[in-house]
């Protein structure tokens, strides 16, 4: 074998006295170094086109995020959609999401939501319904609809917070469920604070330096 | 991943087949998804011409890239009185091409105070055509400077403060520096493994101020503590703007000096030993101009072309950095004959290997009578994996051995090139002077020790100040 060089060997070098975390972090024995996932919502609007929904999973199986749950429609612009996205990622995972998701072309812009936000989720369960007042009963404790009922089942439908979905699924269990389907979690910000929208084209001229490309990023 | 703005004007089966399974048709824009900044289906005679010119936008703004229009034949082929438009990015995508001022002045009050300063040049540098402003920069303020691979040629390799390049295969004296800095300024790269090595023990004690015109590439890999989003040039030139005093680094610097001294690249040349690959490479520098383009494939060969080669000016280095692609030496050479200057020599330092892969572009060089010396630096091994399979894998040489390697020499010579062939020291500066002064594509299919290793060695994940010299430090 011919190639080494001359020079001191490894153990002979001095060694730096610091370290980094796996993400990168310096490590400074002041401040906690490690992140923990943490569940959040992320808002994006993008161009109402083909391909736009497969550009945005297959960034998220290909980053190897944890995606939660995805939702798409319509907006009030009819160029536009909203994807909603439930993530659970350490906080450097998050950063990169936004970032990552905001380099895709089709996507105007992208907003990471406050915990307040307003989530909901719609479900359609189908349940034996051998015994239908029971089945009535618990429906109203979560303020579930009956949408349709045969001799045999009964399909109701419920909104709201994922945990409140999942807590009436669990009351329905004990009549037998033939079937769910859940919609995924939808979101917008409360009160005047804007979900994700677009730049109207005087306030981005306006901005003067925006660390974030778009300016109504948080 | 190598930022190159590219365009791909794919054939399509014709609309009303799409969907079909009709033959030859591929979901072209579904594959390359992944692969593309962006790409489109053409759907419409009319709007076909501003796709394209839309492609033509996207791949050079911002950090460039891939992009790609799916031409369906019926649209390629079809009439239409529309005009394309002018070459225009989507109002969707913007670029930030101004730092944060006040992130500009905390990393300028941090250079200020620092003790132990070193610039990381990348690619992003000669792609945003910041070289010079780097020089500038580091030469005022007296920082060493280390590069990434394709960072390769944005500083003079041959000026006091170069410590070359950094990483798996960088030098010893690169690594000491990137391991032992106290600030690190990094532009224009994304921290790619092959450079950091295992990240708990990448720059451990350094702030990094790191300037990207991708917001992604921030804090990717490596967090930063002075986040500069902007074109290269610009936020240079804003920090250069804010320095007022230059750093007071001069006991770093001899020390960097040291460690250049003490980690020499000097290598072993025993006369009973086939030919050193390092003896080609400097002959070959030698006997060019300081603008000659090198291409490489990927490999032994091209880390020593890395090594060995002094680079002194931006994009005179061509090579497959995040992709590694073999086979990507001929086919380069081609293109940056090309585009090249005529002054400039253009040479592909190649593999055994991967020269297989595309030497058929000899055909191209030929009809085209390209200007291009190819240099096969032959082990016959695909040698890279040969020298990984003895160092972790006992010696198992499982198809890394080639010794059925064709004659380069006579294939050339078959396809219409001319050809030669190195066994000897005393061949290499004739047959490479014979090569050069050919005017038309030439093929030196030198044999070399099939023995040799790439040295110094971060093994995948390591800690690079703790680089390898020889196998038994591995
Ligand atoms: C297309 C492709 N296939 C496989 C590899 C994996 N690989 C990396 S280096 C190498 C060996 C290259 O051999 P050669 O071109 O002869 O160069 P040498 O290392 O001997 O200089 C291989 C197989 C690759 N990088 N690209």
């Amino acid at each position: 074998m011919t190639g080494g060089l001359d020079g001191p060997a490894p153990e002979e070098r001095p060694t730096p006295a610091g370290r980094r975390t796996a993400q990168g972090i310096r490590v400074d024995p002041e401040v906690e170094a490690e992140h923990e996932p943490r569940r959040t919502v992320i808002s994006t609007l993008v161009e109402h086109e083909p391909g736009v929904l497969s550009d945005v999973s297959g960034l998220f199986s290909r980053r190897q995020f944890n995606i939660e749950s995805l939702t798409v429609g319509p907006t009030d612009d009819e160029g536009r959609a909203r994807i909603t996205l439930v993530v659970e990622e350490p906080d450097p995972g998050i950063e990169q999401i936004k970032k990552q998701l905001r380099k895709l072309v089709p996507v105007v812009s992208v907003r990471e939501l406050e915990p307040d936000a307003m989530r909901r989720e719609l479900a359609l369960v189908k349940v034996n319904a051998m015994r239908p007042d029971q089945v009535a009963a618990v429906a109203e404790m979560y303020g579930a609809t009956t949408v349709d009922a045969s001799p045999e089942t009964a399909t109701v439908e419920i909104t709201g917070s994922d945990q409140k979905i999942d807590a009436a699924i669990e009351a329905f269990s004990q009549f037998g469920i033939r079937e769910i389907s859940r919609t995924g979690t939808t979101a917008l910000a409360r009160g005047t604070t804007d979900t994700a929208r677009e730049t109207p084209p005087e306030e981005s001229a306006q901005q003067t330096n925006p660390q974030q490309p778009h300016a109504d990023d948080d | 991943m190598d930022s190159d703005p590219m365009v791909a004007l794919t054939g399509q089966v014709a609309r009303d087949f799409v969907g079909n399974d009709a033959f030859q048709e591929t979901d072209t824009t579904g594959v390359t998804t992944p692969v593309t900044k962006d790409n489109t289906f053409a759907s419409d005679p009319d709007t076909v011409g501003s796709d394209v010119s839309e492609a033509f936008a996207l791949a050079r703004e911002g950090r460039p890239g891939p992009t790609l229009v799916d031409l369906p034949k019926d649209v390629s082929n079809a009439d239409t009185d529309c005009e394309p438009d002018e070459p225009k990015v989507p109002d969707t995508y913007e670029v930030q091409e101004r730092a944060d001022p006040e992130i500009v002045e905390q990393a300028a009050r941090r250079i200020e105070n620092s003790s132990k300063p070193a610039l990381l040049l990348g690619g992003g540098v000669i792609k945003g055509e910041a070289s010079e402003a780097c020089r500038e920069f580091a030469i005022e303020h007296e920082i060493p400077v280390i590069t990434t691979m394709p960072g390769i040629g944005s500083f003079p390799e041959d000026h006091e403060l170069s410590m070359e390049m950094a990483g798996m295969h960088g030098t010893g004296y690169a690594n000491m520096a990137v391991t032992h800095c106290d600030t690190l300024i990094g532009i224009g790269t994304r921290f790619d493994d092959r450079l950091t090595g295992g990240i708990e023990t990448f720059a451990p004690d350094a702030e990094l101020i790191h300037v990207d015109i991708d917001p992604a590439e921030i804090s990717k890999n490596i967090h930063a503590d002075y986040p500069l989003i902007g074109d290269a040039e610009t936020v240079v030139t804003q920090l250069a703007e804010e320095i007022e005093t230059s750093p007071q680094a001069t006991k770093w610097r001899a020390q960097c000096q040291q460690w250049k001294s003490d980690y020499s690249m000097a290598y072993d040349a025993p006369e009973d030993r086939p030919i050193q690959p390092e003896f080609v490479v400097e002959a070959l520098d030698e006997a060019t101009s300081d603008r000659a383009i090198v291409t490489t494939g990927v490999g032994q060969h091209q880390m020593w072309a890395c090594q060995y080669w002094t680079y002194t000016e931006p994009r005179t280095w061509v090579s497959s950095h995040g992709l590694g692609a073999m086979g990507y030496g001929l086919p380069s050479a081609i293109g940056a004959r090309i585009a090249a200057d005529d002054d400039q020599e253009v040479v592909c330092i190649d593999g055994d290997g991967s020269f297989l892969m595309t030497l058929q572009g000899l055909s191209v060089a030929v009809r085209e009578n390209l200007d291009i010396t190819v240099v096969v630096l032959n082990n016959e091994y695909i040698g890279m994996v040969r020298q990984w399979q003895d160092a972790f894998f006992e010696g198992r040489h499982s198809a890394s051995e080639y010794n059925w390697m064709p004659e380069f020499d006579k294939l050339a010579e078959a396809f219409g090139a001319r050809g030669f062939r190195i066994d000897e020291y005393d061949e290499v500066a004739d047959t490479i002077e014979e090569a050069l002064s050919y005017d038309g594509p030439s093929v030196i299919d030198a044999h070399i020790d099939p023995q040799a290793n790439v040295y110094p060695m971060v093994p995948s994940g390591g800690d690079n100040g703790q680089f390898a010299l020889a196998e038994d430090q591995l």
